[in-house]
């Protein structure tokens, strides 16, 4: 419902901002080149999402690429829109370094590059029109105030242990995340310990079997903060299979597998980012440059704290 | 005209006839799929597909020796990462700090070392213990990916270094740098495999490896050089990808193999040896990179790719099977 | 007294190398870290290692028939998420034998090319494990597959029920393994196997027999991918579309350890699964040693090497290779 409020609603602006560079140009051509379509459903999201936005707009076209997580491809793929000419590039980074060279191949031939998602390193700044995305330090942040009330509430704030799994190394989302929640908790929870952080690389399997590490190695775990529901769901499992109960889980990026489990009582919190958002604010950001509009540099779009008490003010996530 | 001189001149040119289809398929659906103003036979486009050719296109000439040598090596990506983190952080290494820009000379040289010594090494133990080089290399997978970890834990390597940069990026006589060095390389491996005893002797190993010792010929070294080689290749490959981008993932080169066996088994070499050329090999990297480019073009996403080229690889396996039929029973690897 | 020659030490070792191997590695272990052998920690180890397990008793079956398998792991994913996908729609009683009927097609077809066809098993393998993905992809529409009511069904028995105290899962190894042990060392058709894989290619069997043999082993290999894929999907109630994948090279690992050569012909259930609990314990017993996950990788690369080593070297009665 709330949902589909939002997408109306920037469909609507979509249509109408398209106008004034059609007007001058004909349609615009936009570019996108994707980290990995497939490997979860907010990626899977995130582009059927842009293409409806796009099949919405008269007055764009869109080329929709996938780099399959491999840097090599990725940059090949920018190299192919720079060749075939596009209006503008977006751009969802596979390696937040990697990248730079190519988009600056982009932007020496005056083709704006947008950012979306996961920002790139700031050594390409200078190359970059727009980063259109959440903002993950203010996430991780959230997370770690939603964990720290939470044990509060329960009166252990003086002594609980956590865990914290974290997304991909080398990916900026999974790094601002980390940074965010570690600055975070001993600012407002300052007895909690973390006392181990492992990557999950944003796969259930594989955080699944970082938690049944943890738990075979630390007898007391009080929480566990993951980078995003995903691995979160994964974590949970694995407590589960151990038989390990009261552990609160806080996790980012809310899938409709983290809903479920919030519903269920298993899981506490998350941040609610919706694909949707992100793919939409990522072609209106590429569109609003293409028609000189002022964009800021930084283009974040909101994600609320979200847990087991105002769930009920969110719709569950369609991925 | 005979039925053999015809599949002969279809098992050689096959893989040519392979790419004049694709550029034909995907010309002509790319008018009615594709966004792109321009047409997919552009020459910029095509001068562009031989750059992006060139990470697999560079370690599948190893390969092609070292299967037409009747080994196989599945241990490249792996040693691809390696040599790319050594030539991003040996140009941070306090040692080389007075060099100026001469450290790319230095840290290019390391890398290559490294991955020449690491070649070397799989060359060795396949020589000396007599174990399957399948499982010394897939045993060497595993553990070069582990050193791979080892030096800077999950976390990425980078050193974005801009005159390597502009070397990389740099285009002579139109053709980019990454061109050159696939071209060169396919050049010197032709020139090796037909020219040379070393090139010679290892057809002949591939083919019937206790003929091959009859005659005289010291199997071990050979099979030890290629490695050798491949495991240089790979570095080289590494090095010229990675001048570029200057970040690599510890994840990155993974199934690496897989893509360059494809392509090297598109080309016409046996798995089991003792055929193959480099040309052929070049010829299957373009067919690789022409079908990923070419469904990019016109639209098609991830799992179409995927699917498309697993059941081209069987068809061609099919095709070279009848083509063969009546010669020599295939050995098992 | 002293006159155990080298050849015998050597026959002893090829043997019970293996055995030997697992015996020292326990031990070690042990020594470092008295947790090691804590009845909680062996259960947590062998019920982490059953997927992996289960697939590597089909793989036995292909390997000793002279083949090689590269297509388990994308196997797997996609038995996995055919499984999830259809316990929602046609539930769990239609989906499980639906899931394996798929599963084993997709076997069947490269029993067909690698056993009637007589493809090369490397390349084909290597086709399907990329054709598949593909598959799945496309069936997924690359979404997470999840089971919508995770309370209301019986499914999660598979991968997280226990009976007389064991976990399900690693009674359904036992009994798997037990089964195709059995098959495979008391059957006339264990005996095709262990023919067709060795040199008996034109003597002992005519061609029929030999492309029968093979497509039923790789019928066999599917057969287990879809139990893995059973386990896995109930396991975890939910799945990624990448889960499984580069298993297939762990799985040939396990089955290497165990002592099978690629040549065919040779390895057994038994050492299988030894194979399959080594690399389990290497890794269970590194990280309770508080050593970073790639040493894993390291100590995996040199124990191959040296348990494949000194088993041919056994064999042919001299350490050293005789290649010039």
């Amino acid at each position: 419902m709330k949902i589909r409020t939002i997408l109306a609603a920037s469909t609507a602006t979509t249509v109408l901002a398209g106008a004034a560079f059609a007007e001058a140009h004909g349609p615009m051509t936009i570019g996108i080149t994707q980290n990995n379509v497939g490997v979860d459903s907010y990626q899977t999201t995130y582009e059927q999402a842009f293409i409806a936005a796009a099949e919405a707009n008269d007055d764009v076209d869109v080329v929709v690429l996938d780099a399959g997580g491999d840097v090599a491809r990725q940059i090949a793929q920018v190299e192919d829109l720079i060749q075939q000419g596009v209006d503008s590039i977006i751009i969802w980074p596979t390696n937040g370094e990697a990248v730079i060279p190519a988009v600056r191949k982009a932007s020496q031939e005056d083709i704006p590059v947008i950012v979306t998602n996961s920002n790139i390193a700031e050594q390409g700044f200078d190359f970059v029109a727009s980063f259109s995305g959440p903002d993950n330090i203010t996430q991780g942040s959230r997370s770690a105030e939603i964990m720290c009330d939470k044990f509060k509430d329960m009166g252990i704030a003086e002594e609980a242990r956590v865990v914290q799994i974290s997304g991909q190394p080398g990916y900026t989302t999974a790094i601002e995340r980390a940074k965010g929640f570690e600055d975070r908790l001993p600012e407002v929870c300052p007895d909690v310990t973390l006392v181990e952080t492992q990557p999950g690389d944003w796969n259930r399997e594989k955080s699944q079997q970082v938690m049944e590490a943890f738990l075979t190695k630390y007898d007391d775990i009080d929480g566990v903060y993951s980078g995003d529901d995903n691995m979160g769901v994964g974590a949970l499992n694995a407590a589960r299979a151990a038989g390990r109960e009261g552990i609160i889980f806080v996790g980012a990026t809310n899938f409709s597998v983290g809903y479920e489990a919030m519903e269920a009582g298993d899981y506490w919190g998350s941040i609610y980012q919706s694909p949707v958002d992100d793919a939409e604010a990522a072609l209106q950001t590429a569109i609003d440059v293409l028609n000189g509009e002022d964009v800021p540099f930084l283009n974040y779009f909101d994600t609320p704290k979200i847990t087991q008490d105002n769930m009920g003010d969110f719709t569950k996530p369609v991925f | 005209m005979k039925t053999g001189a015809l599949s002969e001149a279809l098992k050689k040119g096959g893989i040519w006839g392979f790419i004049v289809l694709e550029l034909i398929f995907f010309s002509v659906a790319g008018q009615f799929l594709s966004l792109s103003n321009s047409a997919f036979m552009d020459l910029d486009n095509m001068l562009l597909l031989l750059k992006q050719s060139a990470p697999i296109g560079i370690i599948a000439m190893g390969m092609t020796m070292v299967m037409i040598n009747g080994n196989i090596d599945l241990s490249v990506g792996a040693t691809y990462a390696i040599a790319a983190i050594v030539l991003l952080d040996s140009m941070t290494w306090p040692i080389f700090a007075g060099l100026g820009d001469w450290v790319i000379l230095m840290s290019w040289t390391l890398a290559l070392l490294v991955g020449t010594a690491l070649g070397a090494l799989n060359g060795l133990i396949v020589w000396k213990t007599g174990v399957d080089a399948f499982i010394v290399t897939l045993g060497s997978m595993l553990g070069f990916r582990g050193l791979v970890f080892m030096f800077n834990g999950e976390n990425p390597t980078s050193n974005l270094n801009w005159t390597l940069v502009d070397f990389a990026e740099a285009e002579v006589l139109g053709l980019a740098t990454a061109t050159w060095f696939l071209l060169a390389v396919t050049l010197v491996v032709w020139f090796i495999m037909t020219r040379t005893v070393h090139g010679r002797n290892a057809y002949a190993i591939g083919d019937n490896r206790e003929a091959a010792v009859n005659a005289g010929i010291r199997v071990g070294p050979h099979m030890m050089i290629n490695f050798a080689i491949i495991g240089f290749l790979a570095a080289l490959s590494a090095v010229v990808f990675y001048s570029e981008s200057g970040s690599v993932n510890p994840n990155d080169g993974q199934l690496f193999e897989l893509w360059v066996i494809t392509a090297v088994v598109l080309g016409g070499t046996k798995i089991t040896g003792g055929a193959g050329s480099p040309i052929g090999t070049f010829g299957g990297v373009i067919a690789i990179q022409l079908l990923r480019k070419g469904l990019g073009h016109i639209g098609a996403d991830t799992s179409t790719v995927n699917l498309v080229i697993g059941l081209i690889l069987i068809a061609v396996l099919f095709i070279d099977r009848q083509l063969n039929v009546k010669g020599k029973q295939e050995l098992r690897i | 007294m002293a006159t155990l020659t080298k050849q015998e030490i050597g026959t002893v070792l090829a043997k019970q190398g293996i055995l030997i191997a697992f015996a020292l590695f326990m031990i070690g272990f042990t020594l470092a870290n008295a947790k090691f052998l804590s009845p909680d920690n062996l259960f947590s180890v062998v019920r982490s290692s059953t997927i992996l397990g289960v697939m590597a008793l089909g793989v036995t079956f292909v390997v000793i028939s002279g083949n090689l398998d590269l297509s388990v792991g994308s196997m797997m994913s996609f038995s996995t998420i055919v499984v999830l996908d259809l316990h929602d729609k046609i539930g769990p009683l239609l989906a499980i034998p639906a899931m394996f009927a798929m599963t084993m097609a997709l076997g069947a077809m490269i029993g067909f090319l690698v056993g009637y066809l007589k493809l090369n098993s490397l390349i084909v393998t290597l086709g399907m494990l990329s054709a598949i993905h593909g598959l799945t992809l496309t069936y997924s529409g690359g979404k997470n597959m999840d089971i919508d009511n995770k309370d209301g069904t019986w499914f999660d028995v598979f991968g997280q029920g226990s009976a007389l105290g064991i976990p399900v899962p690693i009674l359904i190894f036992i009994a798997l393994a037990a089964l195709l042990g059995l098959l495979l060392a008391k059957t006339p058709f264990g005996r095709k196997v262990y023919a067709v894989g060795g040199n008996g290619t034109a003597a002992t069997f005519s061609g029929i027999h030999r492309a029968r043999t093979v497509f039923a082993c790789y019928i066999i290999s599917a057969f287990c991918v879809a139990t893995a894929g059973l386990i896995q999907a109930s396991r975890s109630m939910g799945s990624q579309n990448t889960v499984g994948q580069g298993m297939e090279l762990e799985v040939l690992a396990a089955v290497i350890l165990g002592g099978a050569s690629l040549m065919g012909g040779s390895g057994t259930i038994f050492k299988t699964v030894i194979g399959v609990l080594i690399l389990g314990f290497i890794q269970n017993g590194l990280l309770l040693m508080g050593l970073q996950f790639y040493v894993q990788f390291i100590v995996t690369w040199i124990i191959i090497i040296l348990a494949v080593w000194l088993d041919i070297a056994a064999k042919r009665g001299r350490l050293w290779s005789p290649i010039a």
